[in-house]
């Protein structure tokens, strides 16, 4: 690769990796798998930066956040397919899981704080086909058509999807307020 | 107008993407209905409430680390296959150097101290560096805290190396991992300096005194190596010499200090 082209890929992509890391959290909910996907889906970004074409400003920057995020959100669901496999040919891995926990991100502490627990959890428990159009629409502001572009969904279909996530959230929400 | 086609013209209204000539019929809407006018305001409040407690997170630092190297290790590997079970055309150029160098220096563990051995080992640790920025190659043991780090590589070497923390001085720990080199199994330590990382090799000397710090940069990395009574060490990292000259400093005082008595 050119160095002048790594420029422009340090300069347009990597703006977006708080983007990424966001929405790789929320489809592996654990801040390890989270960065291994970012790092995975970035080094599949350079690979194909070559068939990206943005035409500067503003609109290259939101042009160039929904390309990454639609690579992250392939990158994550490979890696579902890839540890639902591998969790049905191995057993749990005490080191390996306790290593993870050492790992943690000090936003775990956020996790665990009780009164954020019932939207997270609510959100935690959604179908990914759910939880990314969340994510995507009121986290990072997406436009439908962009959430389209990043899932391949057709845009009537994220506006159900957006408003069938919204319902389960809304429960959650309503249970959380009775309770206190 | 049935209720569910309400709910998803709502639900667009808020996002913003109902067309101006139907946001403003809705808003005529819901100023004549109340019922509306209230599923508006919950429908507002639910947005709200999504975005206080579900948080939009911030990369951590480590990671940006991480994926600044590792592009830069991709993009400089033109063409560089990226896949973490293919080895880029550097790490293979040096793996080969290194192989064809290990047949000689089989059963010679002295010749690593020579000239020759020198240049196979700073191939090989070139080779562990690039590779260890690949997906997933970085750490086997991520943390911060040298007292979990240290402990990690109990049962897994034959010794247990020395792990600082120099965060203070802006050369933060990020963790710890098994590496494999100059013909045995070695401890190899991450640290961070803004967006570089730096990987630090060691083991226990072998014969011969101390031996003072040497440098040699290749492919646009430095290295650095040195010996103490108790270990070898090799340093390596895209930071700038000085820069890796003082985290050498740093290492060097903090051994010699914790060293234990004669």
């Amino acid at each position: 690769m050119e160095p002048s082209e790594l420029e422009r890929f340090e300069a347009i992509v990597l703006p977006h990796l708080d983007a990424a890391y966001t929405l790789a959290r929320y489809l592996t909910r654990n801040d390890h798998d989270a960065q291994d996907v970012v790092q995975d889906a970035y080094l599949r970004a350079l690979k194909y930066f070559g068939g990206f074409r943005g035409e500067g400003g503003a609109a290259e920057s939101s042009a160039a956040r929904a390309w990454v995020l639609a690579i992250v959100r392939n990158t994550a669901h490979t890696w579902r397919r890839r540890h639902r496999a591998d969790a049905l040919a191995t057993e749990f891995d005490e080191e390996l899981h306790s290593e993870a926990v050492a790992g943690d991100h000090p936003a775990a502490a956020l996790d665990r704080d009780t009164t954020r627990e019932s939207v997270r959890q609510a959100l935690d428990r959604l179908s990914p086909e759910f939880r990314e159009v969340i994510v995507l629409r009121e986290l990072e502001g997406l436009s439908y058509k962009e959430i389209s572009d990043v899932t391949g969904a057709p845009v009537g279909t994220v506006m159900s999807r957006l408003a069938r996530a919204r319902g389960r959230l809304r429960e959650a929400l309503a249970v959380g307020e009775e309770g206190r | 107008m049935t209720h569910r086609e309400l709910e998803l013209q709502l639900d667009a209204y808020v996002d913003g993407e109902l067309a101006p000539a139907e946001a403003r019929e809705l808003e005529a809407h819901l100023k004549e209905c109340g019922e509306c006018a209230r599923l508006h305001e919950a429908r507002v409040a639910l947005s709200a409430a999504i975005r206080g407690q579900v948080p939009a997170f911030r990369a951590p630092d480590a990671l940006r680390n991480r994926v600044r190297a590792a592009v830069r290790a991709a993009a400089g590997a033109a063409g560089a296959p990226l896949s973490r079970w293919v080895v880029t055309p550097v790490a293979r150029r040096w793996l080969a150097v290194a192989a064809s160098l290990a047949v000689v220096a089989v059963g010679s563990w002295r010749l690593a101290l020579g000239r020759a051995g020198a240049e196979a080992l700073a191939g090989q640790v070139l080779a562990s560096h690039v590779r260890s920025l690949m997906p997933g190659h970085l750490a086997d043991v991520v943390s911060s805290d040298q007292h979990t780090v240290k402990p990690w590589f109990n049962g897994k070497l034959d010794f247990s190396p020395p792990v600082y923390d120099f965060a203070g001085r802006g050369f933060p720990l990020l963790g710890g991992r098994l590496d494999y080199l100059g013909g045995r199994p070695v401890a190899a330590l991450v640290y961070g300096r803004r967006q570089h990382l730096i990987n630090v090799f060691l083991w226990p000397a072998v014969g011969g005194g101390p031996v003072g710090a040497a440098t040699t940069t290749r492919q646009g990395y430095h290295l650095l190596h040195w010996t103490t009574p108790e270990y070898v060490y090799w340093v390596v990292s895209d930071l700038g010499m000085s820069e890796l000259r003082d985290f050498a400093g740093l290492l060097r005082q903090a051994d010699s200090t914790s060293a234990p008595a004669p």
